[in-house]
C-alpha cells in the first residue's frame, strides 16, 4: 500500500522525540516513532487503504484519512489491534451531534470520554476493574491517547491555538474505560443505547473531569443514588445549568446493592432523572446571583430525558465509591455510540 | 540507527478564500450582526447599532443570534448575509 | 475579537483559507463588563471598523 505522508529520516529515537516535540506534534509525553511499517500494520489489521476517509470535520471541512489516524495511533503506543477502536471512536467524534469543533475549541476544556463494550475488550486486554478511571491497562490508555494526538495533529487542536481551554483536565491525556460486562447483571452501555448484544462498540462523550462520590453506609438503592444525584446537582449549581448526557460509573460494591434490589440501568436512570435537578434561584447561593434575574423558579434537570444517562459498570471490587462524569455543554454535544467494524452512514454529510 | 518516521499532521492546505468587495461607504447601507448570544452581547450590539447609525450613517441594522454559541452560524442566518452590505461578528465571551 | 481570542481568530482565519485576515480587537471579557465598558468596547469597534469594512479609495 502507498503511504503519502511526508517522511523524515531521523538519527535515533531520542532525536525523534526532540523533532516531534519541537514541531508541536506531541501531548508533551514521549511518542512511539511512527514508521511506515508500523502505520501499514495498523491499516492492514483494519483492512483500510491509507487514503480511505474516516470522515470530515464538519466545521472546517478537514478530511481525516485512515493513514493520518494510524500515524497518530502508532505515536500514542497503539498496536494494530487497538486501531479499530481508535477508528470507531474518531468516526463517532466526527458525527454532527458530537459537535467536535465546539467541544475541542471551547474554553470549557472538556476531554473525550470513551467507553468500550463487547468482545473487543477481551481481545485487547481492556479491563474495567481496578483503577478504571486511571491507568487500568495498556489498551484503554493508548486508545484514549491516540484520539488526543489526532486532534492535536490532524485538526491543530493545540493549547492557545484552536484549543482555548482555560483549564482542561487530565482526561485530555487519555480518558477511556472498558465496561465490566462480566461481573454485572446489567445490560452493557452499548445495548442500552440501541446496539445488539455481543457487538463490540465504542461510545464517545464530550466530558468534564470525573467527580468521585462515596456512600458506604447504606444498601438502599434510593440512598446510594441520591448521592450520585447530589453530585449532579452540584455540577448544575457550580458549573453549568444545561442538561445533557451525564455518565455514572458504578463499581462493584455499590452495584451489588442496586442489583440485589432488582434495579436495572433503566430504573437507575428514571430515579436520577427525577432527583438531579435544581432551581435557577439556587445559583444565588453559590455566588451567581447576577444571572438569576426573574427566572428563579425555573427548574433545570441534569438530564433532558432518562435516556440521556450513561450508566457504566466499572471499577475495582471494593470501596463504596462511584463517579459522576458531567458533560462539557449538555445541550450542545451529544454522546455517540458506534459499532466497531461496521460502516454506518459512511457518506460525508451533504451540504 | 536512522529511523524513518511520518508526518502526523494534515498536510493539505485549505483552498484560498476570496474576499468580498468592500463598499465605498456605509451611509444608507444595511449592516448585519451575528452574535453568539453570550452574556453582555445584547448591550454591546445595542451600542454598536446606535454608533453605526450615528457615526457612519448606516440606514438599517439587522441583528441575528446563533442558536448554538459553540457552533457556526445557522444556515438560515448565513443565507441572509447576501442581502446585507456588511457583517459584524466576532469571537469572545 | 476580544483580546484573549485574537490568536484563535488568527488561527481560524488561516485554517479556513484567509491567512492574515484583519479584524478589530477589543478588551476582554464582555460577560462581566458593565454598560459603560460595553459602550467603550463598541466605540473601539467602530474606530477600527472604518478600515475593515470600507474600500480604500
Amino acid at each position: 500500500m502507498q503511504l503519502t505522508s511526508k517522511a523524515y529520516d531521523v538519527e535515533d529515537i531520542w532525536a525523534v522525540q526532540e523533532f516531534y516535540h519541537s514541531k508541536g506534534w506531541t501531548d508533551g509525553l514521549p511518542v512511539v516513532p511512527p514508521s511506515p511499517d508500523a502505520v501499514q500494520a495498523c491499516l492492514e489489521w483494519a483492512m483500510m487503504a491509507p487514503e480511505q476517509l474516516v470522515g470530515i470535520e464538519p466545521v472546517r471541512g478537514v478530511a481525516i484519512t485512515a493513514e493520518k489516524l494510524a500515524i497518530n495511533a502508532v505515536m500514542a503506543g497503539c498496536l494494530p489491534m487497538h486501531f479499530p477502536a481508535v477508528l470507531t471512536a474518531f468516526t463517532a467524534m466526527l458525527q454532527p451531534e458530537f459537535l467536535l469543533h465546539g467541544a475541542t475549541a471551547s474554553t470549557g476544556g472538556c476531554a473525550v470520554f470513551v467507553v468500550l463494550n463487547g468482545p473487543i475488550r477481551q481481545e485487547l486486554g481492556a479491563v474495567g476493574g481496578f483503577n478504571a478511571l486511571g491507568n487500568s491497562d495498556r489498551a484503554t490508555m493508548v486508545i484514549g491517547r491516540a484520539l488526543r494526538l489526532a486532534l492535536i495533529n490532524i485538526l491543530e487542536v493545540r493549547p492557545g491555538g484552536i484549543d482555548r481551554s482555560t483549564l482542561g483536565h487530565p482526561g485530555k491525556l487519555s480518558f477511556c474505560v472498558a465496561e465490566d460486562e462480566e461481573d454485572t447483571t446489567w445490560l452493557p452501555l452499548s445495548v442500552q443505547r440501541g446496539l445488539p448484544a455481543g457487538v463490540s462498540a465504542v461510545t464517545v462523550m464530550a466530558a468534564g473531569a470525573p467527580r468521585q462520590i462515596m456512600n458506604e453506609w447504606t444498601t438502599r438503592p434510593e440512598e446510594i443514588l441520591e448521592t450520585f444525584a447530589a453530585e449532579m446537582r452540584a455540577n448544575l449549581r457550580h458549573y453549568s445549568l444545561h442538561g445533557g448526557n451525564y455518565a455514572l460509573i458504578i463499581p462493584k460494591q455499590l452495584r451489588e446493592h442496586l442489583q440485589s434490589a432488582g434495579w436495572s440501568k433503566t430504573d437507575i436512570a428514571a430515579f436520577i432523572h427525577e432527583r438531579a435537578r435544581v432551581y435557577r434561584r439556587e445559583w444565588a447561593e453559590v455566588g451567581k446571583g447576577a444571572v438569576v434575574r426573574d427566572r428563579g423558579d425555573s427548574i433545570y434537570p441534569a438530564l433532558g430525558s432518562a435516556d440521556d444517562l450513561l450508566v457504566i459498570a466499572a471499577g475495582g471490587p471494593a470501596g463504596g465509591f462511584g463517579a459522576v462524569i458531567p458533560p462539557w455543554l449538555g445541550h450542545k454535544s451529544r454522546a455517540v455510540t458506534l459499532p466497531i467494524g461496521a460502516c454506518v452512514d459512511c457518506e460525508p454529510p451533504k451540504q | 540507527m536512522t529511523l524513518q518516521v511520518l508526518d502526523p499532521t494534515n498536510e493539505t492546505a485549505p483552498p484560498p478564500g476570496q474576499l468580498a468587495l468592500r463598499p465605498a461607504g456605509l451611509a444608507g447601507k444595511t449592516v448585519g450582526f451575528i452574535s453568539n448570544g453570550k452574556e453582555g452581547t445584547t448591550a454591546f450590539f445595542a451600542h454598536l447599532d446606535r454608533m453605526l447609525r450615528e457615526t457612519l450613517g448606516v440606514a438599517s441594522v439587522i441583528s441575528r443570534v446563533k442558536s448554538n454559541y459553540s457552533a457556526p452560524a445557522d444556515a438560515h442566518i448565513v443565507a441572509e448575509i447576501q442581502g446585507w452590505d456588511a457583517v459584524i461578528t466576532g469571537i469572545g465571551d | 475579537m476580544t483580546t484573549r481570542f485574537a490568536s484563535a481568530a488568527e488561527l481560524m482565519a488561516r485554517v479556513v483559507g484567509f491567512p492574515g485576515y484583519a479584524f478589530a480587537v477589543i478588551p476582554h471579557p464582555i460577560s462581566s463588563a458593565g454598560d459603560d465598558g460595553l459602550r467603550d468596547m463598541a466605540a473601539a469597534t467602530i474606530a477600527q471598523a472604518r478600515d475593515l469594512l470600507l474600500r480604500r479609495s
